[in-house]
């Protein structure tokens, strides 16, 4: 799968038992309009929509490119 | 009801909830599935690949139990089927565990969130 | 230099200029075909999940709500001026459909919380035999079986009791947590008074569910457009 939006998120450390942050933050993290899409892997029989797994794997994608980048340079 | 600057009828959303502190402890798992810092040396790219084999390995070994489970209970194996089904896969979650403790992933490092059909785990 | 991308609104008149966003940047609109997107300027390649650029998201979202239903981005949407217009315009009579569906309605969140045993989920350290072990799974698989019903019976329940008052309904059902249900119900305007009403009520009757209410949001859980799955498995 290749990323052409090349975008990462960086969490920091951080604490909150804010209700109304955690209950914001379900809203804009989870849900939404994305760009990205969705990647389809099929086990056997199974076909799976890991929605949740996009960032992960763009994440990891990412930091492989940079690291061939740093390579050929 | 007409909507217009001078009828606001949106206010900020508003939270309400008897159990407070409930909520907040299960809400929290929003935050810890995110993806930590990104360190972008071999070995943390490495350990997210290994999530990922990871994570498909274990949700085909749960499939491979429970289709064991209920092939136990349909009753067509004979007692040394059902022994050595067992056995085959004592030994599949020992070693996944094995490989768990090598990557150094928890159980909740692998509990993925696979959309609409939920948790992994 | 990217654009941070907020949300997509099809009512050009609902945008209030002077609304600030993510590190403070200067919030626009950008016109593509006859839809807008509310844009700001972004100098770096990844976006920090901190408090501040979730509410900053979140705020800028919600400024539009008085006057439209937009369709929201998820957070840390950075593109290119170029990839948003491809993307609108490979993708505009989804779009569209998804705009008439959530045109006049707001996002309404129901949460609830139930006691589950954890009973039957440590596995036991003196299992030698095979049959001992598949003895085990099989006790562990009836106990989650009865949980997935007792949270498909909330999920049918809660549906019930708004029905006739949503247009939609997203709804996660985890049944081996506590956190059995987080609804998204889509709700035109004039009916929330009612829906908060029935929901109110049907709170007594389950004394035993705890109950989270939330909104008015912005339809995040009715925005994405590529939300067809399909799902089969040989095992439930």
């Amino acid at each position: 799968m290749s990323s052409s939006f090349d975008q990462m998120i960086v969490t920091e450390e951080w604490e909150s038992t804010d209700l109304s942050l955690l209950e914001t933050l379900d809203h804009v993290l989870n849900r939404g309009l994305v760009i990205a899409g969705e990647i389809t892997i099929a086990v056997a029989d199974i076909d799976l929509i890991f929605v949740g797994l996009n960032v992960l794997v763009s994440s990891v994608e990412t930091a492989h490119e940079v690291l061939r980048k740093r390579q050929t340079e | 009801m007409e909507l217009s600057p001078e009828n606001p009828l949106m206010a900020e959303p508003q939270i309400e909830t008897a159990h407070a502190e409930e909520f907040v402890e299960q809400l929290r798992c929003v935050t810890d599935t995110l993806p930590s810092r990104i360190n972008i040396d071999a070995q943390s790219v490495e350990q997210g690949l290994a999530k990922l084999v990871l994570t498909l390995i274990e949700f085909i070994r749960r499939l491979l139990e429970k289709q064991a489970v209920r092939r136990m209970e349909g009753g067509d194996l004979s007692p040394e089927q059902i022994e050595e089904l067992g056995l085959a896969l004592m030994k599949l979650e020992a070693k996944l565990q094995e490989l768990k403790t090598q990557f150094g992933l928890t159980d909740d490092d692998l509990n993925l969130d696979l959309g609409p059909i939920g948790r992994l785990i | 230099m990217k654009l941070y991308a907020y949300c997509l609104v099809e009512d050009l008149d609902a945008f209030d200029p002077t609304t600030r966003g993510i590190s403070g940047a200067a919030v626009r609109s950008l016109q593509i075909d006859d839809l807008a997107v509310l844009v700001s300027d972004f100098n770096a390649d990844t976006v920090a999940v901190t408090k501040e650029n979730a509410l900053d998201h979140a705020a800028v979202v919600r400024s539009v709500l008085d006057r439209t239903a937009p369709l929201p981005f998820r957070f840390g949407t950075l593109v290119t001026g170029q990839q948003l217009r491809s993307y609108i315009s490979a993708r505009k009579p989804a779009l569209q459909t998804r705009f008439e569906h959530v045109r006049g309605c707001v996002e309404m969140s129901v949460k609830i919380i139930r006691e589950i045993s954890t009973d039957n989920e440590t596995p036991r350290d003196d299992i030698t035999s095979g049959t001992s072990f598949l003895e085990e799974k099989r006790l562990a698989l009836l106990g989650s079986e009865q949980k997935a019903a007792e949270a498909t019976e909330i999920s049918t329940w809660l549906h019930e009791q708004v029905n006739g008052l949503i247009r939609d309904e997203q709804a996660t059902v985890r049944s081996s947590e506590k956190l059995v249900l987080a609804a998204a119900h889509l709700v035109e305007r004039d009916k929330i008074p009612q829906y908060k009403e029935r929901l109110a009520a049907a709170r007594k009757n389950r004394p035993e569910l705890h109950f989270l209410f939330s909104g008015p949001w912005p339809p995040y859980s009715f925005a994405n457009i590529e939300l067809e799955f399909k799902t089969q498995f040989g095992v439930s």
